[in-house]
């Protein structure tokens, strides 16, 4: 009995991991696959994508993608996996300025693991479903991408057009029918 | 016995499809403008070769000596044909060498999709892709929502501009001649851009706090694909990016206004309001919306998702309004849009399935056919139940009152009969590669009906077949089989003709 008491003592002096404190992560594809299932606080990582929406009542409103393209951008030389997998997430006014512009073409976005409630079908935001960020950790800030043009296809187009208006000597651009 | 194609024939054929091609190139020259003003400097080269493939196809047309054969009626539905054919693969250009897709394959898909104001996409990582290309996508849905011919027409309107317009599935002249009309549907395009864009604009700018020019933008594609019915979005989460009721109630009624026919869109601007009022498509779109829309809120109330009346009525309401209208604007997940059954399914799938109005930029078999096959069994119905020798009235309102004849009957339910086939044939494929049976049905009738909503099959990683049977019914969806009929008549006749 002793023992068991001593055990019992020991384990509860055990940190907790922290992720058990915060919520279980999952990524975005589990959250949007088991949207009804998982309920209360959730780990996610992913990049903030789009526009930061700022509504004027404490809250920015933006998307977090949790795809290949977050850690890989295809500019860097990610491979093509499919389409975008994102959320929508409500991030604290305060949180804001510790994060970079968000990502787009030639913007790689802020890499970022937020903690929050998962919110599905909100009653208070009329049925609409997010993360209600609480704290958020940014992993990279991201930053800009860079893109050279194809000269190829540059020189294949203007050839054409050159080759149109010599071909188009004579008749005009329209013809009546 | 068939009549083999002479060489005049092959040549107004070329002549007539190389100055749409001409025209749709100088178009082009917008999208380039944006790359350029936006400094994306890969988008514009791509830009400039899509540019010089088209005109380069529309100067060879041009040499090509005119016949003094005027065009004839299976001339123009080969145009059309052919027109919807190629300039979505040339406008694909851009696309392919953006880097956004697995395939030249791809690419078409998306170009078809877009021009067909379909929206079903196989773009990957579009929250990473140049806002100008973004917007090409979406000037697609602009320019094939009012039409290519009708642009073309509105332009140059010659001989035999009526098979032209009535090949590209308008069957509606609203002003006198085809000319006035084409300029017509134009100028109420973009009398609708002006307002809606500005709503738009100020709502994702004031409500939304998104930054002037992101407005703009969001503005901008939001229109694009809600007035011309399409479903693309800027961003992969659709509309569900916006999380804003404002925004979906502005968006909804943009799609309202483009699934009307353009015919009650010159009623309305010429105040005849009781003539809107008595139409049998705005009657039939009434019940019809009435009917699937109880079906989805009561299947969707039975899956326990919403837990209050608000959100359960606002996400019911856009889904079907989306379907029906033929948008494909989805505010919640695929994998969420997957998992309705039932009678939520069946709502939205009937509804996409009805479509909007003919002569609008909707998909689907279109009211008119609905009403007109309902009028024409009901009239049936009467005249079995009234004395012998009595005639039972057999009118419909559109626009004034019509006669129901027999022929009008029958070609309404005839066309209806070939979209059902064209659903069953679409999911009758994906089904022979494995897919669920509702998600092939969901799927097919979303390619079929030009309406874009999807449950999660339309992927870059799906068979290839089953990409160009959803290519092949987007084109016979837009064109509401005629043209393509008359296209495969003519390469018929031109290989076993005499």
């Amino acid at each position: 009995m002793k023992r068991l008491a001593v055990l019992a003592l020991v384990l509860l002096a055990v940190p907790v991991p922290v992720a058990a404190q915060e919520g279980p992560r999952v990524t975005v594809s589990e959250l949007l696959a088991r949207a009804a299932e998982i309920t209360g606080r959730v780990v996610v990582e992913g990049e903030l994508i789009g526009d930061y929406g700022l509504r004027g009542n404490g809250y920015m409103w933006t998307q977090l993608n949790g795809d290949s393209y977050a850690y890989e951008p295809l500019l860097e030389g990610g491979a093509l996996t499919g389409g975008n997998v994102g959320v929508a997430v409500r991030i604290p006014e305060e949180f804001v300025d510790k994060l970079g512009g968000p990502g787009g073409y030639r913007v790689r976005g802020p890499l970022v693991r937020v903690t929050g409630q998962w919110e599905y079908h909100d009653p208070d935001r009329n049925g609409e479903s997010y993360i209600d960020v609480l704290s958020i950790d940014v992993l990279n800030p991201g930053g800009p991408l860079s893109e050279q043009p194809n000269y190829w296809v540059l020189v294949a187009g203007l050839v054409l057009v050159v080759g149109s208006v010599f071909l188009r000597r004579g008749t005009g651009w329209w013809r009546r029918g | 016995m068939l009549i083999r194609p002479t060489i005049e024939d092959f040549q107004v054929v070329a002549s007539n499809l190389g100055r749409i091609l001409t025209l749709v190139g100088f178009a082009g020259v917008v999208p380039l403008s944006w790359a350029v003003l936006a400094r994306e400097w890969a988008p514009a080269s791509s830009f400039i070769l899509m540019i010089g493939v088209f005109l380069a196809l529309g100067s060879l047309a041009a040499r090509i000596r005119v016949p003094k054969q005027r065009l004839d009626w299976s001339h123009g539905m080969v145009v059309v044909a052919l027109a919807w054919l190629v300039v979505p693969a040339v406008a694909a250009i851009p696309l392919a060498v953006s880097g956004h897709y697995s395939s030249s394959l791809d690419a078409l898909f998306d170009g078809m999709s877009g021009l067909t104001t379909t929206g079903l996409a196989l773009v990957q990582d579009l929250d990473h892709m140049a806002s100008s290309l973004n917007f090409w996508r979406h000037l697609l849905h602009f320019v094939g929502g009012q039409g290519i011919i009708i642009a073309a027409l509105s332009i140059f309107a010659g001989g035999g501009a009526v098979t032209l317009y009535l090949g590209e599935a308008r069957d509606e002249r609203i002003l006198p001649s085809v000319r006035s009309t084409a300029r017509f549907i134009w100028a109420a395009a973009l009398g609708h851009m002006a307002v809606g864009v500005t709503i738009l604009t100020i709502v994702a700018w004031q409500v939304l706090g998104f930054s002037p020019n992101r407005s703009l933008f969001h503005g901008l594609m939001v229109f694009f694909a809600a007035f011309d019915t399409g479903g693309f979005a800027a961003q992969s989460t659709n509309l569900g990016y916006y999380h804003s009721m404002i925004f979906e109630f502005s968006a909804g009624v943009l799609m309202v206004a483009g699934t009307m026919s353009f015919g009650l869109h010159y009623a309305l601007w010429k105040k005849r309001y009781s003539s809107v009022m008595l139409n049998l498509e705005t009657r039939t779109m009434v019940v019809t919306f009435g009917a699937t829309l109880m079906l989805t809120i009561l299947g969707l109330a039975a899956t326990g998702a919403f837990v209050e009346v608000v959100g359960l009525s606002r996400y019911g309401f856009f889904q079907l309004l989306s379907a029906h209208t033929g948008t494909g604007f989805s505010t919640i997940s695929v994998p969420e849009l997957a998992g309705w059954t039932g009678l939520a399914f069946s709502g939205v799938a009937v509804a996409m399935a009805l479509g909007g109005m003919g002569s609008s930029t909707a998909g689907g078999v279109k009211s008119l056919r609905i009403g007109i096959t309902v009028r024409s069994i009901v009239t049936q119905i009467r005249q079995v139940l009234v004395p012998d020798g009595a005639l039972v009235a057999r009118s419909y309102n559109q626009n004034g009152k019509t006669r129901l004849t027999a022929d009008i009957s029958q070609a309404a339910m005839s066309v209806s009969l070939l979209y059902v086939a064209l659903y069953l044939a679409g999911a009758a494929v994906a089904v022979a590669y494995g897919y669920g049976l509702q998600d092939a049905l969901f799927e097919s009738i979303s390619a079929g009906a030009n309406v874009g909503l999807s449950v999660g099959v339309t992927d870059p990683s799906m068979p290839l077949l089953l990409k160009i049977t959803y290519i092949a019914q987007m084109w016979l969806g837009r064109l509401e089989f005629v043209a393509v009929f008359a296209l495969f008549g003519f390469l018929w006749s031109t290989w076993r003709g005499k």
